[in-house]
């Protein structure tokens, strides 16, 4: 019902837009195929409500009107869905298809949808394009038995998930959960720290061991992102968490003027003093390197992860310190002892926060990272459309894939942690 | 004790014998000041035994330093320990977010640029024809491109130059066995021998051979002379001496040297640095008068986009929380867990993706728009209306991944409404709509505050969309290359800093970022003062 009454401003829309110049190109059109679409929609979403409306008035009479609402909110959600999913099913497709192009002459029979290009022809469909991306990386023995460990480790982690819907013990799947994440935690870094651009290669026809091209070591660039990302969120933590200690449990002259400092220091994004973070880099020699990126993204992050980490300790009691103080425990003893094992999960959170955000940063990696062996998921992906040759779009869709992976996993994992701290921090006040 | 008392009341305020603010800075910073000198100290050792060590070995040298002064003065002052807990995030600070910024802005009144970068301009190397004390005399002074320093400064002049002498070192040989040649007077011991010049009366002409080592006066050859080679008179060719000197002015093809040249060396080529220096505020000038063809045009297009992004996404963010809020919807969870992917998705690969999908001839959006018959846009290039077509798809892939946060945040702050607000309302004889506007409304216009500040402010430096999506583009008739229709503040300083129709003008750059920082700075005290968020910690 809703879109309905979006529909004048779409056609005014859609009228004035109709005035600027139109693309070149073959498209497949049906002749007025919008008023067709909106007839088929309009009959469908009506059908649905007027539906729904007979159906409560024969279950229950008073509530008829509810039903047809309800009916016609669940058909608009399901056209949002359809519209935010739609590029991502279209990546997937595309990843998913032969053809690594997507000007590729179109197929001449079959469904309007895949003759017109608005879905990849699914008669193409094949693994080729993961094959490309990833068959230039040779894994070393040892790291596939990472691999499977890992592996391993996340499926027990699904399966206590799992397990726990239906109905296990709680304690105990929890604890399962825990070591889960402890080793695939551990087989994670030492299978990123491990991976080294030597084994990115393959053989030509003489014989000879030659390095991949850019657009075949979307593995390396992960590999690098995540080093980078985990590396960052670390020291994030580690340097901030005495910060806002100090700032939520200790009173010194200084304390008010220091915190302003921070917050307002902060407000000077890191890539505006870009020209300057280049420069102090190309001095101390750390152009190009991790360490220096690292450093560079921990600057720009201490003063917000200390601010939610005092937020944190602002809202729990400090009895428990007061407590060990009593008992003879020294100020850092109560810090280190009683604060930190309680705000484990604030510092997962501070950390999972600047990963995510240190995975999607472009910038700074694309300023400070010459060497095409360092580069970031974001950089690499970017050398595909900019490079020299033709976009490889299907190679590019399967890269793009792989390489949201990682932060899809960890989003969904930590779902409620993400997404509700961040509503919290947004209307506090 | 208790515990419903706030948290502050239990802590121990500060004592007036306790340290000031500047006391304690100025105690950090001797502290830090040793560690910095030592850290000095430390590359400078470690090069007499390492010669190619790298610079951050200091900071190793430093942080020991830094141990020990700490603990001297945590003896004598014990108040400073709170200090000590926040000392690591402000040397961070300090480093990696106030030096830079600090930077920034000296930069800002410099013409720190691409071809004024401050380093040694190596194809500004031009042949010199006579060295007399401080003058040159150079085959084309033309090809020391004085041109590109010109500006406030009057080209080459006060700019550091190196002068090159000859490496050519004449000998006699003593002996020649096979590849190994020995010579007397033996060459400078601390210079590379590049190459020997031997006579060959046999060809008629001396031949160059390379070389391999020499040991004083052992020289190892690449390969071996004929038999017959001539060596009574050697000429071996050293390494280029480099001379700094300063250039005071260039006439002609002369050029004035600041000192004279060292006695005894033959000179071959001059090359000047790039230098660059201070220009008061020649940046912002020309910032400003330019403004009517890249400030304003960007500036306007800037607060648009920031304030249109936001009430779109408000908007319809606003109205899908409204409907998945409904606790008798089915599936509310299952809607909400699948209308949050774009946010679960790295934004800087989706946005290269969207790039993509908005290609005008095979992109998807167009094909669809065909198929339905319905005209079709150059998305990412289209000039027409003020780029209305590119500016359109800014927005549309800004919903595309603002919206699940929006909603997010939107669907928090309805929860946070307490039923029985609705209940009350209901008792009292209101309908529905009344209820949503007599209590939803005022509550979630509360709650909206923040989260649409914080929004703007994000979007307003939203680098990464417009950088990744349209890279700026189409250029705008009109507007300097630079400056192009979809180009923010921030994308448009990144064009001039690191693009090459910028000029890699870093100083105009710099200071195109202070202005956004004061833009910036005024937002986010807009933010603090409706939203309060540091009036809490004033009283304390």
């Amino acid at each position: 019902m809703s879109i309905s009454q979006k529909l004048p401003f779409f056609v005014l829309g859609t009228a004035l837009l109709g005035t600027l110049a139109q693309a070149q190109g073959d498209f497949v059109r049906i002749p007025n195929g919008w008023l067709w679409f909106l007839v088929i929609f309009i009959v469908i979403t009506g059908g649905i409500a007027v539906g729904a409306y007979l159906y409560g008035k024969a279950t229950r009479p008073g509530k008829a009107a509810q039903y047809a609402i309800t009916a016609a909110t669940h058909m608009f959600i399901w056209v949002v869905i359809l519209l935010t999913f739609y590029p991502i099913v279209y990546l997937l497709a595309i990843s998913l298809n032969e053809n690594d192009s997507i000007t590729a002459a179109l197929p001449k029979t079959g469904n309007i949808l895949f003759r017109s290009g608005v879905l990849p022809d699914p008669s193409k469909f094949s693994f080729i394009q993961y094959q490309k991306v990833l068959g230039e990386t040779h894994l070393l023995n040892y790291q596939w038995v990472l691999l499977a460990i890992f592996l391993i480790a996340a499926g027990v982690a699904l399966w206590t998930l799992f397990a726990e819907r239906m109905g296990g013990s709680i304690h105990k799947l929890e604890q399962y959960r825990t070591y889960a994440g402890w080793v695939i935690f551990l087989s994670l870094a030492t299978l990123v720290v491990s991976i080294n651009p030597s084994q990115f290669y393959f053989i030509n026809e003489a014989g000879q061991q030659v390095g991949s091209s850019t657009e075949r070591k979307i593995i390396l660039y992960i590999r690098n992102t995540l080093l980078v990302s985990g590396a960052t969120g670390i020291f994030a933590v580690l340097i901030s968490t005495t910060a806002g200690y100090a700032f939520a449990r200790m009173r010194f002259q200084g304390r008010y003027q220091t915190l302003l400092s921070f917050v307002f220091i902060q407000m000077f994004p890191g890539f505006m003093a870009l020209v300057a973070i280049f420069y102090l880099m190309s001095y101390l020699g750390l152009l190009n390197t991790y360490p220096g990126l690292i450093l560079a993204y921990s600057g720009g992050a201490i003063s917000f992860a200390a601010w939610i980490f005092k937020g944190y300790l602002d809202s729990i009691s400090p009895s428990l310190e007061e407590a060990a103080r009593v008992d003879g425990a020294t100020r850092w003893g109560a810090f280190w002892r009683i604060i930190l094992p309680v705000s484990i999960p604030m510092l997962l959170f501070i950390f999972l926060l600047q990963f995510i955000g240190t995975y999607s940063e472009f910038i700074l990696a694309n300023i400070l990272l010459t060497g095409e062996n360092q580069w970031t998921v974001g950089v690499g992906l970017r050398n595909f459309t900019t490079g020299r040759f033709n976009t490889q779009w299907g190679a590019l869709a399967a890269s793009a894939v792989l390489g949201s992976i990682p932060i899809l996993i960890i989003f969904y994992s930590f779902q409620n942690a993400l997404t509700g701290q961040h509503t919290a921090g947004g209307v506090k006040g | 004790m208790d515990i419903s008392k706030p948290v502050k009341d239990y802590l121990v305020k500060p004592k007036k014998s306790e340290g000031s603010l500047w006391f304690s800075l100025v105690l950090l910073l001797i502290a830090l000041t040793v560690a910095a000198a030592v850290g000095a100290l430390g590359i400078w050792l470690t090069r007499l035994f390492v010669p190619d060590a790298p610079n951050y070995i200091g900071i190793i040298f430093g942080l020991f330093a830094l141990i020990i002064c700490l603990r001297y003065i945590a003896l004598r002052y014990e108040w400073i320990m709170p200090w000590y807990y926040l000392l690591p995030a402000i040397i961070f600070l300090l480093t990696f977010t106030v030096f830079p910024v600090i930077l920034t802005i000296l930069l800002a009144f410099t013409d720190y640029a691409g071809v004024r970068n401050g380093q040694l301009s190596v194809s500004t190397e031009t042949p010199v024809i006579a060295a007399n004390d401080t003058t040159l005399t150079l085959s084309n002074a033309a090809t020391l491109q004085c041109d590109q320093l010109l500006g406030s400064r009057k080209g080459c002049n006060n700019v550091r130059a190196v002068v090159y002498a000859s490496g050519s070192f004449q000998t006699q040989g003593i002996s020649l066995d096979g590849v190994i040649l020995k010579v007397d007077p033996a060459p400078p011991a601390d210079r590379a021998i590049k190459s020997v010049e031997i006579n060959l009366p046999s060809v008629g002409f001396a031949a160059q051979f390379p070389v391999v080592s020499s040991t004083d006066s052992e020289i190892v050859l690449g390969r071996a002379p004929p038999a017959d080679a001539d060596i009574s008179n050697i000429r071996l060719t050293l390494d280029k001496v480099p001379i700094e000197r300063k250039i005071v002015s260039v006439s002609g093809d002369t050029v004035t040297l600041d000192q004279a040249l060292p006695e005894g060396l033959a000179f071959e080529t001059i090359a000047r640095y790039n230098a660059f220096g201070s220009v008061g505020l020649d940046n912002f000038r020309l910032i400003f008068s330019e403004a009517s063809r890249a400030l304003w045009p960007v500036f306007v297009w800037n607060i648009i986009f920031a304030f249109s992004t936001i009430l779109i996404n408000t908007v319809i963010g606003v109205f899908i929380a409204l409907l998945l809020n409904n606790p008798d919807l089915h599936f509310r969870n299952l809607y909400r867990t699948l209308l949050i992917v774009p946010w679960a998705l790295p934004g800087i690969i989706t946005i290269q993706v969207w790039r993509g999908f908005l290609n005008e001839n095979f992109g998807a959006i167009n094909r669809l728009l065909a198929l339905l018959d319905l005209p079709t846009y150059n998305w990412l290039g289209s000039q027409t209306f003020a780029a209305l077509a590119p500016k359109s798809a800014v927005l549309l892939v800004n919903l595309w991944l603002g919206l699940p946060f929006m909603m997010t945040a939107v669907l928090g702050a309805l929860s946070a409404i307490p039923r029985e607000l609705y209940e009350a309302a209901r008792v009292d004889g209101a309908s529905a709509w009344q209820g949503f506007w007599g209590v939803t409304a005022p509550l979630l216009r509360t709650a909206l505050i923040p989260i649409t500040l914080t929004g703007f402010a994000f979007n307003f430096n939203n680098f990464n969309l417009i950088f990744l999506l349209t890279g700026g583009g189409p250029a705008c008739p009109g507007s300097t290359a630079t400056a192009r229709c979809t180009d923010i503040l921030i994308s448009w300083a990144y064009n001039e800093a690191f693009q090459s129709q910028g000029g890699y003008a870093y100083g105009l750059g710099s200071a195109i970022s202070i202005i956004i920082f004061i833009i910036t700075l005024a937002i986010s005290l807009v933010n603090f003062r409706v939203t309060g968020a540091l009036k809490e910690e004033t009283n304390t």
